[in-house]
Formats: structure tokens, sequence, C-alpha cells
């Protein structure tokens, strides 16, 4: 082989990170009050539209979990002149994706579809939006749906978890607490009359932000977004009661899963809110953390002790508070020492405090992240879209940079400080109980408390 | 307008170089494929392309394990690798000022990854390979049927016979020298091609490649085992399996033609005609209609050597295999003797093209399109070759491909509920 020259020798020099520049944002208000955002991007003759309706799963009376999820997959069961398979029909002729779901906070409506056929996908959602037939039939169909995929949610250990961490974490009277699908007993309190009336309470222009972006005809774009969705009222929208505070939980949860060959172990306790000033700060902490393939948990859980194919941690922030969770899938053999190591890398933020290198990283991994989320159309969409939803400025991508940049590492050694603790967080695990719970006894920890697959607690 | 403008050329030792700029955003992705996959092990063997994507990241001789992360991270680029019975990729995306490293670390792992992998990096690396098994397939709901599928269809011999994850018996055989020997068989310069994509001036990119990659030996690219002959099953094949699922599922596969050969496209269309979303045919019967199904899908699992096409139901509470295979049969048999409608062929016409305009609008996945076209076709300028096939299929076409697969034996694999109690 011929000598490597000396170029390979070493790691070459690298130049000062680009700068972020998000693209640029254009407003509009329609004569409904429909707030629009255009940002053009033309790599692709394509067009994503996201319209966010700011009520969603957190808005279900608790009797109700799983309303605002149900009232939109509904929208688009039938609407205007199309039954629910010629709608179909029709978006596929158009090569549009048209997609309706709700998360905690929102419910969306997303359209992508090819340049040359855009604006008619656009005035199919506006059927959707406005004149959804929400038949009895169609109903019946996409209610049984949701039962059986409810109770095939216990296949999955992955959702299993966040549906018992969450019911834990929040407690049931919280919104947060429930499941965006339901519960089963909750999907058997709903008729389709409560879907009539969660669609005219809260699917309202004066409730929505819509954001369009790619390769869009910017001519006429008013009136062609007038044609599409002028049709649409608006109307007051009342606020839901504020959420009651954190309850007490168990320090461990076992939900057993009967010779599991891996445990899916989560570690959940108090996040903030979206609104947070430390949002940035704790972005960039949890890069370190558990936001990155060299962070500390995964470099602890994966490639130092081969527990996991991966482990990670993450911060929901949401209108209310959200949460904060580590997670690994790891050998059940090894169950017991991945939550000590786990624990450990959570007590490790305060005791081996960030360093200058992990600072300068997460700050990198940040920045980028956002140039990133906005080299795509859908990136774009999804990006203006959050913005909206949270009543946010439409320079949020430069605030949120700027304030990366502004974040030192002391910062982030006091929001280590205030934010994880490894004793205030609950151990949540799905695996076999009778070969993992001796182990984590030796642990120190106390007796599991165990539960079903719906997070509702067994003798 | 569909074409991904790119410029190519071949260095000394053979590596094949792809530029394509972008300056929409101030990233820059390298991809680089090499042109071994699963489908290169031996029986016996199996798992080793996958395992081999996993050591890849343990550290080469100037950037010591864990610096290939590191270093990248440290700047806000991030990678990752696929393997596929046909290929491994590998790609690193980040900002511009990352390229250099980026090309730096690919090509030092590539001159000396053999000489510097320890017993210690390679047990490590088992560890974290067996339990990517375990969640992708053993504790994932009808993962194991996806393990199943090919075993039956192919016979022992058959490169396709095996999954790329391999099996935990072969993983654990694996030595350091299978290892050594596996890389300096197939991880060659002739045997890989290089994109690099993003915001970049190309003759600079070019004498960066040139500067990292250049200087290291030309090798013959590695002889492969003679294509197997086409594969067929000699008489239908009927699986049971359980699982730890709620509801039973069916699944269907029949040897169908390979990637890019006459009726794969045709293939793909029907797929979408009989599962593609809420208007196609087994949805609308099965699922929305007489509401026995809770999902159906199918798919033409296109691969170089040889094609599967799925279809695949869940029965919904109340319902068993016997009535959803009678509806699926129905279905199959009257989209064999019809064809699709002109309106459901502009469907799936429209869709796919979407599909692909979709996949273009990301800097990544057009730089993984060009190695894509590259490997199989022979030239990375395969975007109006590939959507060509598509425009050009018809009513007939579509129905004929369809005809030929369902004339050939298949296989059923049953998925029931594991009776216990939970």
């Amino acid at each position: 082989m011929s000598a490597a020259p000396k170029a390979m020798t070493a790691a070459p020099s690298v130049g000062p990170l680009p700068s972020v520049a998000p693209p640029t944002a254009e407003r509009m208000t329609l004569s409904t009050g429909l707030e629009v955002v255009t940002v053009r991007r033309e790599v692709a003759p394509i067009v994503s539209a996201a319209l966010m309706i700011r009520s969603g799963a957190g808005d279900d009376p608790p009797e109700q979990s799983g309303l605002a999820s149900l009232t939109a997959e509904m929208l688009d069961e039938g609407a205007g002149a199309r039954d629910a398979l010629a709608l179909a029909d029709e978006l596929e002729r158009l090569g549009a994706d048209l997609w309706l779901g709700s998360g905690r906070d929102g419910s969306q409506l997303s359209v992508q579809a090819p340049s040359a056929t855009f604006f008619e996908a656009l005035a199919i959602a506006g059927d959707v939006l406005c004149r959804p037939r929400l038949t009895d039939g169609d109903w019946q169909r996409v209610l049984a749906d949701r039962k059986t995929s409810n109770a095939q949610r216990r296949d999955q250990p992955e959702a299993v978890v966040s549906v018992v961490s969450d019911r834990l974490l929040f407690g049931a009277a919280h919104p947060y607490g429930r499941p965006v699908e339901g519960f089963a007993h909750t999907i058997e309190n709903l008729s389709l009359d409560d879907v009539r009336a969660f669609h005219q309470a809260h699917w309202r222009p004066n409730q929505a932000f819509l954001v369009v972006a790619g390769a869009f005809d910017g001519g006429n774009l008013r009136a062609r977004l007038e044609a599409a969705l002028g049709d649409w009222t608006a109307a007051p929208v009342s606020q839901t009661a504020a959420p009651p505070p954190w309850p007490e939980r168990p320090r461990l949860c076992i939900v057993d899963r009967p010779g599991a060959p891996q445990s899916i172990v989560r570690l959940v306790a108090p996040g903030t809110d979206r609104l947070s000033p430390d949002r940035p700060g704790l972005a960039m902490l949890n890069a370190i953390l558990g936001g990155s393939f060299t962070s500390r948990l995964n470099f602890n859980l994966r490639e130092k002790n081969g527990f996991t194919y991966g482990a990670s941690s993450s911060f929901a922030f949401l209108r209310r508070p959200g949460s904060f969770a580590a997670r690994a899938a790891v050998f059940a053999e090894s169950t017991a020492p991945a939550v000590r190591e786990m624990l450990g890398e959570l007590a490790g933020l305060r005791e081996r405090p960030v360093t200058a290198e992990e600072h300068a990283k997460a700050r990198a991994t940040l920045l980028m992240r956002v140039a990133e989320g906005l080299a795509t159309t859908g990136g774009i969409a999804a990006s203006f879209g959050d913005i909206g939803l949270y009543g946010l400025s439409l320079d949020e991508p430069l605030r949120f940079v700027a304030a990366l940049e502004r974040t030192t590492a002391d910062d982030l050694r006091a929001l280590a400080a205030r934010y994880v603790d490894p004793e205030a967080a609950s151990i949540v695990i799905v695996g076999d109980r009778a070969s993992i719970e001796p182990p984590l006894r030796d642990l120190g920890l106390p007796p599991p408390v165990i539960y079903d697959a719906e997070g509702e607690r067994l003798p | 307008m569909l074409k991904i403008e790119f410029e190519t050329h071949t260095l000394a030792n053979g590596l094949q170089v792809i530029l394509h700029t972008d300056r929409s955003s101030p990233l820059v992705a390298v991809d680089l494929w090499y042109h071994v996959g699963s489908k290169d092990e031996s029986p016996g063997r199996t798992g080793f392309a996958h395992l081999f994507e996993h050591l890849m990241f343990m550290g080469s001789r100037h950037a010591p394990y864990p610096a290939f992360d590191a270093i990248m991270e440290s700047w806000g680029g991030h990678n990752n690798g696929t393997t596929s019975n046909d290929r491994t990729n590998y790609y690193e995306i980040g900002p511009r000022n990352l390229l250099e490293t980026f090309l730096w670390l690919e090509a030092d792992r590539l001159a000396t990854l053999s000489d510097v992998i320890t017993k210690e990096e390679l047990e490590k690396q088992l560890k974290v390979v067996q339990n990517e098994r375990r969640q992708s397939y053993e504790n994932r709901p009808y993962g194991r049927a996806e393990l199943a599928i090919p075993e039956a269809m192919y016979p022992p011999d058959h490169p396709y016979h095996w999954p790329t994850i391999g099996s935990h018996e072969d993983l654990e055989a694996a030595t350091v020298d299978d290892v050594r020997a596996f890389f300096d068989r197939f991880y060659r310069p002739s045997n890989a091609t290089l994109v690099v994509a993003g915001d970049l001036d190309p003759a600079q990119a070019k004498a960066l490649v040139d500067r990292y990659f250049g200087w290291q030996p030309k090798r013959e690219p590695p002889t492969r085992a003679p294509r197997p002959a086409e594969p067929r099953l000699a008489a239908d094949v009927e699986l049971t399996m359980t699982d730890r699922v709620q509801l039973p599922r069916l699944r269907l596969g029949w040897h169908t033609p390979a990637l890019f050969a006459p009726g794969d496209a045709d293939l793909d269309l029907a797929a979408h005609v009989l599962g593609g979303g809420k208007s196609s045919r087994l949805y609308r019967a099965l699922v929305f209609e007489r509401r026995i199904a809770q999902d159906v899908f199918a798919y033409q699992g296109s691969q170089m050597l040889a094609s599967v096409f799925h279809v695949g139901a869940t029965a919904k509470p109340g319902h068993d295999l016997d009535e959803i295979g009678a509806a699926v049969d129905a279905e199959l048999a009257r989209l064999a003797s019809e064809g699709p409608t002109e309106a459901e062929l502009a469907r799936a016409r429209n869709t796919h093209l979407a599909d692909f305009y979709r996949s273009l609008d990301h800097l990544q996945t057009r730089a993984d399109l060009l190695n894509h076209y590259q490997y199989l076709l022979g030239d990375p300028d395969g975007v109006g070759r590939d959507v060509a096939r598509y425009a050009d299929a018809t009513r007939a076409s579509v129905r004929d491909a369809f005809a030929r697969a369902l004339s050939a034996k298949r296989l059923a694999l049953r998925t029931l509920p594991e009776a216990v109690a939970s």
C-alpha cells in the first residue's frame, strides 16, 4: 500500500461555522381573519402547507380523551361534494398528500402537492375544513378502527411505556396524562355529536394559522387562498381550564411483558413549557446529555457498555410544562445496570459539569439543526407551523439562534442543577418482571408498583 | 425538468466521484456507497456486511475511536450508515465548513480501518447489533415475520435467504480475521462511489476528494459470485407462526422481476392500485366496505437480484385469516384479469411522481439517488429513465405483469396471537 500522504495524518482545519439565515417569511391576513405565512423554496416542484389549529388533545374533556384526534381524523371522511372515497381519489389524482391529526397542544391539516396541482388540492382542504360531511356510517367505521388500534398499543412496548409514563408523571386528571388517541373507556363515551361540537368550537379561522412553503405560484396568491379558504367563519373559542399540579408518583414502575428479550426503560421527570426562556439552553443541555450520538447517555449505554442500540433523552416543550425523559431499549439481562448508568448520567451532569468542548458541540449541533430544519419545504412548514401554534414571532428562528449564541457553559451548568435531578425521576420499565425485578431491588430501589399497559395500577 | 445536475469523474484508483451543487442552504452531504451487501455473504457467515458497517465507526489510524463521531458532532455534523441486501451506504451531513473533515474521515477509514480494528471493538459492536436485532425484529409486533419471509421464499444457497441483520449464532462466531478479510475484499476505491453534494465549489471539492482519496492504491474490483438462478417456488408454501400480538395477520409473497427489470415498475403501480391509500382496492374492499381488516398493504419489494411482491392484511377482532385470505384473493384475481382502470393508473402514476418530487427536495436523498442510479444503471443520470418507466406503463402492461407474478407459486405466512397470559 502507498504511504499515506501528510494530509492524512492530522485532522484538517475547520473554518468558522456558516451563519444560519432563515428564509424570508411573508405574512398576510385573509378576510376570514386567518393568518397566513408564505415562504418560498424552489429546489423541487412541490408545495407544503400546514394549517395549525390551536386546540388539540390537551383540550379534550377528561372522560372524552381522544376527541380532538378523532375529530381531525373524521374531517376528510367526505367533505363538500365528495364522499370519503371520492375525496381520496381526487387527492391521488392530483398527486397530493392530505394529513390530519392532533397533538397535545394543537391539531393540524397538512397538504403536500406538486406545484402544478397545489391550489386544487388546497381547495379540497378548504372543503375538509369548512364542509366536512361527518356522517354516521363513516363515524362507526373510524371509531371501530380507533378502538382496535388503541387495543393494538399493547403489542408495542414503546407505545406502552409512553402511555404509562405520561399517566404517572402528569396524573390522570391532567390532559397530558392521557394519550392523544384516548383510552378504551374514554373512546366508548364519544359520539358523532361530540365530534361535530368539537369541530364547531375549535376549527375556526381565528384559532388557526396557515403556512405555505415551497415552489408555489405567487401570482394572485391572496385571491387563490381566499377562493380555497375564504368560506370559513370566525367564532369565539373558550379557553380550557388550567391543569392540576404535578402529582405524587412512585419511584419504580413495571409493566410486565413476560419473556420480553428487551426492557424498554424510561426515566421521566417534570420539564418546562414552550415559552420558557430556558428552552434554548435546555435544548443545548439535552444535546450533551442524550440528544446526539456522542451524548453522555448514548456513549455510556451503547458505546461503553453495549446495553442498547441507542440511548437518548429529550424535553417536551409544550404549552403547559411538559416532560423530561431519558430512554433506552436494553437487553433484558442488562436492565438493572442500564438503570444504574442512566441515573448515574443524570447525576453526572452535576458531578461532572458541562465542559467547554461539550458547550461548543451543543451550540454547533443546535445551530445546524435549525439550518437543516429549514432545508426542506416540509421542514419549513413544520418550523413556521410551530411558530403559529405557540403564537411566536416570525423571527423566532433568528431569536432562537441568538439565544443559542449567548448561552454560556455556566448557564448550562446552572440549568443542569435546576432541571436534571435523578432523585426526582420515576423509572418506568416495560419488560419481563420476573427476571428484572430482583436485580432492580439490588440497586436499592423501592419495590416496583405494577401497572397494566394502559397505566392502571395492578394489585 | 426532472433532473439532478451533477458532474462526475473517476480517480486513477477506480473511485467514482459525483459532485452535485445546491447552494440553497449552508449544508453539505457526503454519501459513500460500497457495492457490498448481505448478498455478498455466505451461509453460516451472515450479518457480516451490517456488522462491518458498525465497525466503520470504531476508529481509523489517524482518527482513533471515537474521533469519527466526536469531531463531526463538535461542529454540528452528523452521520449514519445503512446496510441492505445489495449495498452499504455511509453519509455525513453538516455545515459546509466540515466538507474537508468529512472527506478526510471517510478516506482514512477506507485506507486504514483493517490495520487498527481490535477484538474488543468487535465484541462491543456485536452486542449493539444483537440489541438492534431484538429492537427491530424480536421485540416488535410482527417483526419475526419479516425474518421468516425471505428465509421461506429463497433457497438456502440464494443470497437473499438470510436477513441483513444476520443470525445470533453467526454474529457470535465473527472473528477479527473475518473482519479484515471482508474489508480487504470489498472496501476498495474501485468498489465504491462517492457523492459530494451541497453548498460547495465543484473545483475545490474535486481537489479535496483528490487529496484524500487520490493517493490510495488501485485494486481491482472484487470478484463476485455468479448471479444466482431466478428464484422460484416449486409449490405453494404455507407457514404459521405465533407472535406477541392482538390480531392475526396474513402475509403473501410472490417472486417477481428484479429492480429495473421489465415489469418491476408495473408491479409498483399494481401495488399502489391494491394497497396505496384509502381508495385502493384492498383498502376499499376489506377495511372500508366489509370492515373485516384493520389494515392492508401491498408493495413490490424491488432488489437487485430478484424482487418479492408482498401483500399483507391484519384481521379485525372477530374475523379470521380464512375470511381475509378469500377477500384478498378475490381482489388480486380481479386485478390480474381486468387490470387497473384508466383512472386508477393515472392516480398511481401521479402519486408516484409526486413522491419523486418530494425525494428531490432533500439534499442527502438527492445524493443517495445519484449513487443509487450509478450502482443500478451504471449512470448517475437515471432520474429520467426511472420516471419514464412509470409514465410508459399502460393498463395492459400493469395487468400482464401482475398476472404473470400471480401465476407463480406463493408464500402464505400466518401470524397468530400467542396464547399468553398478560
